[in-house]
């Protein structure tokens, strides 16, 4: 072993050129994957703690009926399933050890409508506002106005859907209570602004597939934007959860609240039976009572109670699950699904890939587009490692086949091949992962930031954060090996072929 | 005792559309000991010879036996061992690892038997470069060595496994008279103290005078022995 590294390192030495070429490429080729890997684990590092952490949670729980798993970035118009049982499926969560919380909500796209203006879509994730804040780790930064309160009716809108609604609708959504701040007007409303319609509130309807949907109007408490990948997520207005069932024609929690008397409760429980039956065939004429309807006791008669609802008892159509950190995802996913199916509760459990559709898509895909990238790096490096040693292989006959010729074996031959090429790859490539460590930190200390969509997926958020923990410098080591072997494969082929008489033939 | 023993040994060549034969039906025995130095025109077969007597070439028809054993059936590995244990070679072209110095060249073959000790190398190897007087050169690399001085040394490194042949194919081909007899005399020296048998190829007269036997080729045939 002492002698092949001796000669092993003379001959490095020796040739010194072809030495450098080699330590180049291999310094270069580590240094590329190091940074990539650095990247690679930022992102995901980011895309977790702002996709999942911030938005979606790891699981992702629909009803069985939903037949698309993406119900994040659902195609427009397209509904997702209600979930039946919420109040069952949450004891069964509150059982499972590895799931560290969850939150029940709803998303649907829906219109916002004005008296003379075209509908403008948006998309309403309907919540219990102060649990969603917790859940999600405060990602929602007030501009005007304030916050939602759990039992508190109202909206919360995007800077983003608040221009956009702008341009379809020609009025200017402030919060309730709150004055117009003129700099935080888009360009378009500015210029209006001397004949700007001011509105505290917004008359939204659900759209889905079927006609259930009706128009509500709702008070806009907030104006806000997502702290994390404000970019991707903007279109997703938060509403109070009560005012969501309402607007699509959900069972609210206070539809539940209701107490039916016997006989209606009788009458509703014959579902199936022939309800013609209970009347007779005589046309029967019932004189109504002309007149008499008085405004003010209407509006008493059918204004909102206020009673004590259990708005969990209303309806959702998913729930967002995070989970403990010592369990992995598929693992959960397919716990959570035996649990509860054997429980037999209307939920399945996705993954927050699956969910978020596309996003998580785009995030894979710029994700491999790097790896592949680091990828086409390493066969580049090998093509040029391996074309430089097979020539120094060609070069060394008369050396090799002499060696042969004394007695060295054709394992010898390789072996010494392996080792000059190890201890370039030891030093050059060595060099390269620690010049990439420090470049990394470095990087990542400038935190370097974007609004850019696909750049954001990059950088797994809106700064640039590589990074790079014990399992990738190990990894990178590995990679190195990996491509320091199969680089040498083949000039060790042709080392390995040269026989003595080869080397006498050239003398 | 016939250390070698060969019979009927030929060897084609193929050369674009034709054959070249350069042995043509060898029979030749050698005796444990010998100094033996094959003459013969250019292209008469000498190197072919040696190669195939070095188990670093094959014939392609007949019989090579060394010290008893056939080694025309033997695989890459028992050739490769026969010849770090049984043969010593010295080329024209001298052939030393140019990285190593002169002990660590003469050193090579025996720390590729993984035999000895590190000290019992050390003290062959220091042996042997001083019966071939250049022990003040121990530390020099090939490059900074003499051509006589670099044959010495090659033939030090035949000689430290103490091989049962040692073959040399002209080896003084690329020296000055003075030199090349002077390892001449060395080979010859070599033959006596450690009864190695010497096979060397040559073909100026002069190297004649140090053999014991000659053989003689011409166009791929013994013609005297």
């Amino acid at each position: 072993m002492q002698l092949l590294f001796k000669i092993a390192w003379r001959n490095i030495l020796r040739h010194k050129g072809k030495s450098l070429v080699i330590g180049i490429i291999l310094f270069l080729g580590s240094l590329i994957m190091t940074l990539g890997n650095g990247v690679i684990s930022g992102m995901d590092k980011g895309i977790s703690e702002n996709i999942v952490n911030r938005f979606t949670g790891h699981v992702v729980l629909v009803s069985t009926n939903q037949e698309q798993d993406n119900v994040l970035f659902s195609h427009m118009g397209k509904s997702v399933e209600v979930i039946y049982g919420y109040t069952n499926i949450r004891k069964i969560l509150d059982r499972q050890p590895y799931i560290d919380k969850y939150l029940p909500t709803a998303r649907g796209m829906a219109m916002a409508l004005s008296e003379d203006a075209e509908p403008a879509y948006t998309i309403l994730l309907g919540v219990k506002f102060e649990d969603y804040n917790r859940m999600f780790e405060n990602n929602v930064e007030i501009i005007e106005g304030h916050v939602l309160k759990n039992d508190q009716r109202g909206c919360l809108i995007t800077s983003e859907s608040r221009k956009s609604l702008y341009d379809y609708t020609s009025s200017w959504l402030v919060p309730e209570n709150t004055p117009l701040i003129r700099s935080n007007l888009s360009p378009e409303a500015r210029s209006n602004q001397d004949s700007l319609i001011l509105k505290t509130n917004v008359v939204i309807m659900g759209f889905g597939d079927d006609d259930l949907a009706m128009d509500i109007r709702v008070p806009i408490k907030g104006i806000f934007k997502y702290k994390r990948l404000n970019k991707l997520w903007e279109y997703f207005n938060l509403i109070d959860i009560e005012s969501f069932r309402e607007c699509f024609s959900y069972v609210t929690g206070a539809d539940a609240a209701v107490s039916l008397p016997a006989e209606k409760q009788t009458l509703l429980s014959m579902e199936g039976a022939n309800l013609d039956n209970l009347f007779d065939n005589t046309v029967t004429s019932v004189a109504t009572k002309a007149g008499g309807y008085d405004f003010q006791t209407m509006k008493h008669e059918t204004r909102r109670k206020n009673v004590k609802v259990n708005i969990d008892a209303g309806a959702y159509n998913m729930v967002l699950v995070k989970l403990e950190k010592d369990i992995r995802l598929n693992q959960a996913v397919s716990r959570l699904n035996k649990e509860l199916k054997k429980q037999r509760v209307d939920a399945r459990a996705i993954t927050w890939k699956k969910a978020a559709g596309q996003v998580a898509d785009m995030a894979t895909i710029v994700r491999g587009s790097l790896f592949g990238f680091v990828l086409f790096i390493f066969f580049v490096a090998i093509i040029i490692i391996m074309n430089t040693l097979s020539m120094a292989a060609i070069e060394r006959t008369s050396e090799i086949g002499m060696m042969r010729a004394v007695g060295a074996t054709k394992g010898f031959i390789a072996n010494m091949f392996i080792a000059e090429t190890s201890l370039l790859s030891l030093f050059f490539g060595g060099l390269g992962i620690l010049t990439g460590i420090i470049l990394i930190k470095i990087v990542a200390s400038l935190n370097i930031s974007t609004t850019n969509d696909i750049l954001q997926l990059l950088y797994g958020g809106d700064t640039f954060q590589p990074q790079l923990n014990l399992g990738d410098i190990i990894s990178g080591i590995l990679q190195l090996v990996v491509v320091t072997v199969i680089a040498v494969l083949y000039p060790v082929k042709v080392a390995k072929q040269i026989t003595p008489l080869e080397a006498i033939a050239r003398d | 005792m016939n250390i070698i023993e060969i019979n009927n040994v030929k060897k084609d060549y193929p050369l674009g559309q034709t054959t070249v034969h350069a042995l043509r039906g060898i029979d030749l025995t050698i005796q444990e000991g010998d100094l033996i130095s094959i003459i013969g025109p250019s292209g008469s077969g000498k190197t072919t010879l040696l190669n195939i007597i070095g188990c670093i070439d094959s014939a392609t028809e007949g019989s090579v036996k060394i010290a008893d054993k056939e080694i025309t059936r033997m695989n890459d590995k028992d050739l490769t061992n026969l010849r770090l244990y049984k043969i010593g070679f010295i080329f024209q072209t001298f052939n030393l690892i140019p990285v190593l110095d002169v002990l660590e060249n003469v050193e090579f073959p025996l720390l590729l038997m993984k035999q000895y000790t590190r000290d019992q190398i050390r003290k062959r190897a220091e042996k042997l470069i001083g019966e071939v007087q250049l022990k003040e050169y121990i530390r020099h690399k090939p490059s900074e060595l003499s051509g006589g001085q670099r044959q010495r040394v090659a033939i030090a490194r035949a000689l430290v496994t103490n091989p049962d042949i040692v073959l040399a194919d002209e080896p003084t081909a690329n020296l000055d008279s003075e030199t090349g007899a002077t390892i001449l005399e060395l080979m010859k020296e070599m033959n006596e103290i450690e009864k190695t048998t010497f096979i060397f190829s040559t073909h100026d007269a002069d190297v004649l005078k140090y053999a014991k036997h000659v053989v003689k080729l011409r166009d791929g045939h013994v013609v005297e022995h």
